[in-house]
């Protein structure tokens, strides 16, 4: 009875905050919730597509690393035969996490409570004291290594979702697509995974930072304005305005940002030559390569927590201007606590002297130790703690940033782009993704599949 | 070729000392006077591996990976009222401990590992964050006076259980 209660004070919020962000406001509570937070594992992170790997950090059979998706551990193998299989890490008999290193090469993983052994496409091939134990009654095909229920791959990132009904990746990816062939598609060799991901811990919801990087340019101004005055960023501290602000559909978005007036900045991010021929080249579209073009500075989030970063930035006040490349998740531990795994990539094909140099402007300004990431850490801890409150419970945030700003219709990529990147549309549009799925309302795309599966 | 004395060892453990007490005290521009400036400072991601495989990093990534520009860079921004991820700013103790010398493989260079425990308290939440590690230093004689040439950082966690690493170890 209580149960029910609480669900349908959940639905009265959400219902609220759904009319609220017609408005451009949302709760404060919605970021420090333990009742949302629950809800949200069911009906957010149990039917989106998780983030787990890319294809390079697993080049040879038998590579693994260990991921998540929420709480759920899974290994992500290469098996003997070359495929990518993503295994529930927990062993099929009591559940006992079979792997406990997070990366290594295996060919085999033995369970270390009864010993319970799989190969590495997830086979039970192993189990001791068979004949005894069982009578020769095991059927072992029925018993091997849980798969994750859809696993899919786009230009080698490695996705899974726990809905056997979801669309298809591309599906749910919808307009995004288009855009992460940008980062994707600058060569025909394609990115890879430079070392292991930093992970840390941060006391702020999953929310704060997949909405900052989905739509907050605004913050750069404040937040990051030491960066202004070291020089590692344009000498202007509203850089991040002068953007398109890009709504991509079902919750994803990003800004795409070019040189602030009277400031010349290099074309293409300022990667080097062999890069910019390259992405010519291989971009799928004359589109592409002219949004490319004008373009130092790209973040967005994928729904729900994938965040992305292709940013033109100093590694020291001495340096050039160099690119790099992360993406990162925002792993949800508790309403108050995110665990960041933060991926550097680049060209599988660039110069050596590029990947150094673009490696080391990410450690010094993303990651860990980032000196842009260090200020956001601080602002996103500080919300969460605001909303934790009683007065959060009717704490409404102004998210009005840029409503009056209308669409341009000459911008050549899919989604709705606003001539600024000033504005919290894409904070708004995240919510609103947010509360369709929260309220249960299944996406479009995954409404029609199920209906055709009922047929 | 350094020989390594109990002397030596009190001067290197008392260096070591003075030099968190320049840190816990946010005295970052004298700290930087303690560099070479051909320094290295690396913080390399720790990863959990099976049995046998080496226990150093082998991540091929980093927390922090400075040169004397960079860290110089690191403590022009403390200085800034707007680095809000110091500002206020954290209160540190650096616990110093286990310190090991030996012989450089150069003359006036020694190699130095010591044990680090580091607490770090932020505004006023009621909890800290502690980071353990093993730092691995290289010292030079410069003029008298011993300077850090190198100092590689092996984190005790896979998972670095604080807000960001806007402090030294």
């Amino acid at each position: 009875m209580a149960a029910n209660g609480e669900r349908s004070e959940l639905q009265t919020v959400l219902r609220e905050l759904a009319r609220g962000l017609e408005k451009g406001v949302a709760l404060a509570r919605i970021y420090n919730d333990p009742e949302i937070f629950e809800a949200e594992k069911e009906r957010i992170f149990a039917r989106t597509y998780g983030y787990l790997a890319h294809e390079s950090e697993i080049p040879n059979p038998g590579d693994y690393v260990v991921r998540y998706i929420a709480d759920d551990s899974f290994i992500v193998i290469r098996d003997a035969q070359g495929q990518i299989r993503v295994l529930f890490n927990a062993c099929s008999h009591r559940g006992m996490p079979l792997c406990r290193a997070e990366r290594g090469r295996a060919t085999s993983f033995v369970c270390p409570y009864h010993g319970w052994t799989f190969n590495s496409a997830g086979e039970l091939i192993g189990v001791p004291a068979e004949q005894e134990g069982y009578g020769g009654r095991l059927d072992r095909s029925a018993w091997g290594l849980k798969p994750a229920p859809r696993v899919e791959i786009y230009d080698g990132l490695i996705f899974a979702c726990l809905d056997p009904d979801a669309p298809s990746l591309r599906e749910y990816l919808g307009g995004m697509a288009w855009y992460l062939d940008l980062l994707t598609k600058r060569s025909a060799a394609g990115l890879e995974v430079i070392g292991a991901p930093h992970r840390w811990v941060i006391d702020t919801n999953w929310k704060l930072p997949a909405e900052n990087f989905i739509s907050d340019a605004y913050h750069t101004l404040m937040t990051h304005h030491t960066m202004v005055e070291l020089g590692l960023a344009p000498p202007d501290p509203k850089f991040a305005m002068y953007g398109f602000h890009v709504q991509a559909g079902e919750g994803h978005g990003l800004g795409i940002i070019g040189p602030p007036p009277h400031i010349s900045l290099p074309p293409y991010w300022g990667y080097p030559e062999e890069i910019v021929r390259s992405l010519q080249q291989n971009y799928p579209s004359a589109a592409h390569v002219e949004v490319a073009r004008r373009t130092n500075f790209l973040h967005g989030t994928i729904f729900p927590n994938l965040s992305i970063l292709n940013v033109m930035l100093l590694k020291d006040p001495g340096s050039p201007p160099t690119p790099m490349l992360t993406v990162r998740l925002w792993r949800p531990l508790s309403p108050e606590k995110t665990e960041v795994w933060s991926w550097f990539l680049v060209e599988r094909d660039a110069p050596s002297w590029f990947k150094d140099l673009s490696y080391q402007t990410y450690v010094h300004t993303f990651g860990t130790s980032g000196v842009f990431e260090q200020d956001d850490a601080e602002v996103w801890c500080g919300i969460t703690r605001a909303a934790r409150g009683k007065m959060a419970r009717r704490f409404w945030l102004n998210l009005q940033l840029g409503m009056h700003l209308r669409p341009d219709p000459t911008w050549p990529g899919p989604g709705t782009a606003y001539p600024l990147d000033y504005a919290e549309a894409n904070e708004r549009a995240f919510l609103r993704a947010w509360c369709r799925y929260m309220l249960e309302e299944r996406p479009k795309a995954s409404r029609r599949r199920s209906s055709r599966r009922r047929s | 070729m350094v020989v390594v004395t109990e002397h030596l060892e009190q001067e290197v453990s008392r260096f070591l000392i003075k030099e968190a007490e320049l840190l816990d005290n946010h005295a970052y521009e004298e700290w930087l006077s303690l560099l070479t400036p051909d320094v290295r400072y690396i913080v390399p991601v720790q990863v959990t591996q099976e049995q046998g495989v080496p226990s150093r990093p082998t991540s091929g990534m980093a927390h922090l990976d400075e040169d004397y520009t960079s860290l110089e860079m690191r403590v022009r921004r403390l200085k800034s009222a707007r680095a809000w991820a110091e500002n206020p700013p954290s209160r540190t103790r650096h616990f110093v401990t286990n310190v090991r010398v030996e012989p450089g493989d150069r003359e006036g260079e020694l190699k130095v590992r010591s044990n680090v425990l580091l607490w770090r308290s932020r505004g006023d939440e009621p909890h800290a964050d502690l980071l353990s590690a093993e730092r691995h230093d290289l010292l030079r004689r410069v003029e008298g006076q011993w300077k850090i040439a190198q100092r590689v950082v092996i984190l005790d966690q896979a998972v670095v259980n604080t807000r960001s690493l806007s402090v030294i170890l």
